[in-house]
This record gives structure tokens, C-alpha cells and sequence, in this order.
């Protein structure tokens, strides 16, 4: 899609509980090129959550383990950065939002201090100056009387609100990637929509490229420029957003597409397709999806190679590419 | 804030009062009679007479309250049956004493306490938790009088760096008194110590696992940072609520630690008026104790306010 190199690379991350047999997230390879927005769709407990973490250097360890790959990032592994290095990215170059806004923010700590010390921290700027850029950053994510918001606790905002402070924060000093793990899923659907236009606006303004993880298909019609779709730990499917609505290859990708009413229609849950995804300790050998898939077959016991159907487009299964759109 | 702690005094009153009629009543309840030990063996029954009308006990018991709770509002808690000094003057001569003790011990056990806990936490299931753990489990099943000894033969009889026992007003030379109450200080503090590393620790541990320090990582916050003004703060509103508990264990402990080091304080003052049956002096300090506990609670809830916003709106 993009001659230059991408702006992140994630190659064959793993992650694993340490001392478990099999890996949590197995293999993860993503590219996220500047300013796009690439969304990481799959079902509760695929691992989405874990791949930001590791790619955040925030595995709580133990008894999560980084068992390998790389994540290039303007020249650095962030997975192998050393902890005075990553602290110097984190925040800075490549920020987080989480998806609990409630229990997200410090509630004994300011708002405004909340955002001003992570300025001082990788801005070295003076305690006046941190504070005016936190007012600034309040503004901008339009926090009604964000003067007097400064010095508001965390519980004298909603939910919503809240939400817009911690993009404050992430944004404070315009970070190159963004990483939002389900930053609407505990908002009203009214405020998901406000949250993911603010969004969309502000990467608009400073050109952050962001990982947005999420379970709404609807939120990912919206938002995405490439999706990633994770099913048990793996990438089976990645590519151009459209590539992937409208031509999906994979069995699991199909059924998320069928089981959505409309694109667009914000709120449509990965739930239909029937079973479950297998637990950590009975992952199967080849392909993760096989148990659940209708069209399985003897060479889904061996790990499925991702294949290239598209200029960006790729695909882990044998049967791709097929012939026609499903 | 001042309205706050302005209605927490005006609730504290009827609790007062209570602890007030249970001192009193006490008096009343207990068995042996004060008067036939004043009156010496020969019980001459003019005497008793004479002892009974002096200290109003003919009066009805209502009375006798009101009389001694008018008494005690202008600063006259009785005077002492064995010594005939007014009680107010002991306690005021002891207070200070076992205070000082109370706050060195309180200042021990916070600064090993509290970092001990939080490096325990923050270093779980890692060899220093392991010894933090061990050696707070000695602290706490070492009982003080075994401790107060050895530390006795070891500090001042073998290694002469401390004085075994004495008391020097704070007034008088700072710097002796502090000397002379140290070693008693530590072991009372080192058993504290060890109660406020566990619940350090644990308090350390919940706030860890929490959200926002996840997030004040993801800023890039150093770890000391994280640590201290992100998870200890927030650790601390169940560390003060422990620390304010520790208190009567506090009291408690200065008493057989006073016997100990034969320190001339509260402890010393209440055991020799319990087997004296010096009764006006045993109502004085119960009172003061009360009185104590319910202000360091009011002080205690302020901290909370001051550490947690969320209590601080109303
Ligand atoms: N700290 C942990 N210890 C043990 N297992 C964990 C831990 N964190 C996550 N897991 C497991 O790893 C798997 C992936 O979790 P993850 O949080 O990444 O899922 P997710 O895709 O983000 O799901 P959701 O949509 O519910 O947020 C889950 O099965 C979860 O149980
Ligand atoms: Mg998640």
C-alpha cells in the first residue's frame, strides 16, 4: 500500500503465562504505517489486550512472559529497549489509552497533574509552562470548562469526560502511535460516538497513527484504514479495511462479517458464530479456529502459513485465497 | 475542613460522656473499698466517717457524678488516694513521658514499616519478600519483654552504647532523652513495625495491580514515581486506618515496655494505682486514655480526608 517502510513493525511476538505450554498471543506480525489507523478486531480474550501490553513494555511480569519477536519503531526494538529507554518512549512517542476510564485515572491525583507530569517528565519543561499545555490539551479534547477541570478529581467526572482526559493525556506530547484498547466499550453509545470523533479529528491534527482495539465491527466500518483480525492469539487475517469487508478469506472473518446486521451499524457483537474459542491449555496444534470452522480439512492441522491475496491483504488459512468473495 | 473536624468533636461529646458514666460507674462496681485502706488497719470507725463525708460517698450516686464531672471540667480529677497529690498534676507529669515514648516507637515503626512493605510488595515472590516476610514474623512473634531484655544485655551491658533504663525530661537535655528512650522505642516499635509491613504490603499489593498505575507507567512515570506518588498514596487510607488501630496496642505495649525499662510514665502510673487501688488516679488515666483514643480517631479520619479527594466532597 505504502512504499516507505512502515512506522511500526511487529514481527512474531509471543506472549505466554510463563510456565504455560502454549503462547497467549503466538506470532503476532502487524505493520502500522504513519498517520493510518489500524484496527484490532477478535473476540473477548484473543489476546488483543495482551499484544498492546507487550508492545507497551507493560506485561505484568510475572506471570506474563514476552517469549520473543521484535517491534520496530523509528530504528528501536521496543520489545528489547532497556527500562530507561522505554520509560523515555512511553508517553512520548507512542502513548495508551485503556478501556476502564473509571479506574484508568490516579483518584487522589488532579486532572491537570495527571496530564502535566508526564509534559515535565519528557518535556523538561517548567511546572507553569506543563500545566498551561495540560489546559491546552483539556481544550482540545473539548472538556467544557477546562480551566476548572485542572484541579477537578477524577471522580467529579463522568465516564465520558473522563475518557477525554485520558486522551488528553496520551496526546500530550503528540505521541507518533497511539494505542486505544477499547477506549468506548464502557461509554453510553452516544458518548462512544463523540469519543470516536474526537479521535478521529485530533490524529487528523497531529497525524498519530493508531492501533485501535476493539470488539465493534461498527466502530471498525468507522474508523479503519487496515484491520487486524486475531482469533485466539494469532493474526488469521490483515489487510486494507475494505480488502477485508469486502472480500474476507477467512472462515472466522466471514462469520464476524456475517454476523454483523449492517456496516456501520455501531454495536454489533462477535457472538454468533457457534462454539467457543478453545481455552489456553487446549489450543490445537495446526490452525486455532479449526474446532469452530465449517469447511475444516486434514491439512488444518498443521499452522497454516499467512498467505498474500492482495497488494494488502494477507490470509493464515489453506484454503485461501478462494475464488470468489464469500 | 474546619466544619468537619468542628462536627466530629460535637459527635465526639456524648462519647464522652459515656466513657465518663463507665469510669465512674466502675469505681462503684469494683469490689474493695477505698476508704477502709486509707482508714489503716485499726478501721477506727470515726474515721471512716469522717474519710466517708470528706469524699462526698454518703451523697446519692447522681450527685456524686455531677460533682465529679463539675470537678474534672475545671481541670480537678481528685487527688490521689495513696500520694495526696492532685491526680491532674500526676498525669500531667507522666503523660509526657509514655507521648514521647509513644511517638519515637510510632516514628520507628513507620519508617521500617511502611518502605519495608512497599519494597516487599513491589519485589513480590523475590527474595527480598522472602526475608522482609521471615523477619517481620520474628518481630511479631518475639515478645517484647524477651526483646526489651536481650537488647538490655546486648546495647548496654556488653557494647555500653545506651543506657539500660532512666528517663531524661525532653526539656532538660534533648539529646540524652532521646538517647536514654531509644532503645525502649525500638522494641516497641519493632513490633509494630511488623503489623504495618503486612498491611503495607498488602495494601501495596491491591494498589499495584491497579489500572492507573498501569496508566502512570504508560506515561513513562519513573518506577520511584509509580511507586511512591501513584501507589503509595493511594495505598496509605488503609495504612492510616492500621496505624490508628496499632494505637491502643501502642499504649498497651509502653506499659509492659515502661516496666521493662523502668521508665517513670503513664504505664508505671496506672499499675501502681491498680494494685493500690488508688482509684482517683486509675478514673484519671482511664478518662485521659479515652479522651486520647477519640481525638487521634478525629485526627486519623482527617488524614483520610486530606489523602482521599473522594471523602472530601460533601
Ligand atoms: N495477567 C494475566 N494472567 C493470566 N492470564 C491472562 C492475563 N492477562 C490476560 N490473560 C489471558 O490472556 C488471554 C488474552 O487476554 P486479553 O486481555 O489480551 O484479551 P482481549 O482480546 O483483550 O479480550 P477483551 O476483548 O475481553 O479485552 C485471555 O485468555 C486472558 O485470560
Ligand atoms: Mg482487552
Amino acid at each position: 500500500m505504502n512504499d516507505q517502510p512502515p512506522l511500526l513493525e511487529v514481527r512474531g511476538l509471543s506472549v505466554r503465562i510463563r510456565g504455560a505450554a502454549r503462547n497467549l498471543v503466538d506470532e503476532v506480525s502487524l505493520e502500522l504505517n504513519a498517520g493510518e489507523t489500524l484496527c484490532v478486531v477478535g473476540e473477548s480474550g484473543c489476546g488483543k489486550s495482551l499484544t498492546a501490553l507487550a508492545l507497551m513494555g507493560l506485561l505484568s511480569d510475572p506471570p506474563l512472559q514476552l517469549m520473543g519477536g521484535k517491534a520496530l519503531f523509528r530504528g528501536q526494538n521496543l520489545l528489547s529497549l532497556k527500562r530507561h529507554n522505554l520509560q523515555q518512549m512511553r508517553g512520548d512517542q507512542v502513548a495508551m489509552i485503556f478501556q476502564e476510564p473509571m479506574t484508568s485515572l490516579n483518584p487522589s491525583l488532579r486532572i491537570g497533574e495527571q496530564i502535566a507530569e508526564t509534559v515535565r517528565r519528557h518535556r523538561g519543561v517548567s511546572t507553569a509552562d506543563a500545566r498551561a499545555r495540560a489546559l491546552e490539551m483539556l481544550e482540545r479534547v473539548r472538556i467544557p470548562a477546562a480551566g476548572a477541570r485542572l484541579d477537578a478529581y477524577p471522580h467529579e467526572l463522568s465516564g465520558g469526560m473522563r475518557q477525554r482526559a485520558m486522551i488528553a493525556m496520551a496526546l500530550a506530547n503528540d505521541p507518533a502511535v497511539l494505542i486505544a484498547d477499547e477506549p468506548t466499550t464502557a461509554l453510553d453509545v452516544t458518548i462512544q460516538a463523540q469519543i470516536l470523533e474526537l479521535m478521529r479529528g485530533l490524529l487528523a491534527e497531529t497525524g498519530a497513527a493508531l492501533i485501535l482495539i476493539t470488539h465493534d465491527l461498527g466502530v471498525v466500518a468507522e474508523m479503519a484504514d487496515r484491520v487486524a483480525v486475531m482469533y485466539a492469539g494469532r493474526i488469521v487475517e490483515v489487510g486494507a479495511a475494505r480488502a477485508i469487508f469486502e472480500d474476507p478469506q477467512h472462515p472466522y472473518t466471514i462469520g464476524l462479517m456475517s454476523s454483523m446486521p449492517s456496516f456501520g451499524d455501531s454495536g454489533a457483537r462477535l457472538v454468533t458464530i457457534p462454539g467457543v474459542v478453545p481455552s489456553a491449555t487446549a489450543m490445537p496444534p495446526g490452525c486455532r479456529f479449526a474446532p469452530r470452522c465449517p469447511f475444516v480439512e486434514d491439512a488444518c492441522g498443521a499452522q497454516p502459513a499467512a498467505k498474500a491475496v492482495g497488494s494488502d491483504h494477507m490470509v493464515a488459512c489453506v484454503r485461501a485465497p478462494l475464488g470468489v468473495a464469500a | 475542613m474546619l466544619a468537619f473536624l468542628g462536627r466530629r468533636c460535637l459527635i465526639a461529646i456524648p462519647t464522652i460522656i459515656l466513657i465518663s458514666i463507665f469510669v465512674f460507674g466502675l469505681q462503684k462496681l469494683l469490689p474493695g473499698d477505698p476508704v477502709l485502706v486509707m482508714a489503716g488497719e485499726e478501721r477506727d470507725p470515726e474515721l471512716i466517717a469522717l474519710l466517708r463525708e470528706k469524699y462526698r460517698l454518703n451523697d446519692p450516686i447522681p450527685v456524686q457524678y455531677a460533682a465529679w464531672v463539675g470537678n474534672i471540667v475545671q481541670g480537678d480529677l481528685g487527688i490521689s488516694l495513696r500520694t495526696q497529690q492532685p491526680v491532674t498534676a500526676l498525669i500531667a507529669e507522666k503523660l509526657p513521658v509514655t507521648v514521647q515514648l509513644a511517638v519515637m516507637a510510632l516514628i520507628i515503626a513507620l519508617v521500617i514499616g511502611i518502605p519495608a512493605g512497599v519494597l516487599s510488595a513491589y519485589k513480590k515472590g523475590t527474595w527480598i519478600d522472602w526475608v522482609a516476610n521471615v523477619v517481620a514474623l520474628s518481630g511479631l512473634s518475639v515478645p517484647n519483654f524477651w526483646l526489651g531484655i536481650m537488647m538490655i544485655l546486648l546495647v548496654s551491658v556488653q557494647l555500653g552504647w545506651l543506657p539500660a533504663s532512666g528517663y531524661v525530661p525532653l526539656s532538660e537535655d534533648p539529646g540524652q532523652s532521646i538517647r536514654t528512650m531509644l532503645m525502649p522505642a525500638f522494641v516497641l516499635g519493632t513490633a509494630l513495625a511488623a503489623t504495618l509491613m503486612r498491611h503495607t504490603r498488602s495494601a501495596m499489593l491491591g494498589v499495584l495491580q491497579s489500572d492507573y498505575v498501569r496508566t502512570a507507567r504508560a506515561k513513562g512515570m519513573g518506577e520511584g514515581t509509580v511507586l511512591v506518588k501513584h501507589a503509595l498514596r493511594n495505598a496509605l487510607v488503609p495504612i492510616v486506618t492500621v496505624t490508628t488501630l496499632l494505637f491502643g496496642e501502642l499504649l498497651a505495649g509502653a506499659v509492659l515496655t515502661e516496666q521493662i525499662f523502668t521508665i517513670p510514665g503513664f504505664g508505671k502510673l496506672v499499675v501502681d494505682a491498680v494494685f493500690n487501688r488508688d482509684y482517683a488516679v486509675v478514673q484519671g488515666v482511664v478518662l485521659c486514655t479515652g479522651v486520647a483514643f477519640i481525638f487521634l480517631n478525629i485526627l486519623a479520619d482527617a488524614t483520610q480526608r486530606v489523602l482521599n479527594p473522594r471523602m472530601r466532597q460533601e
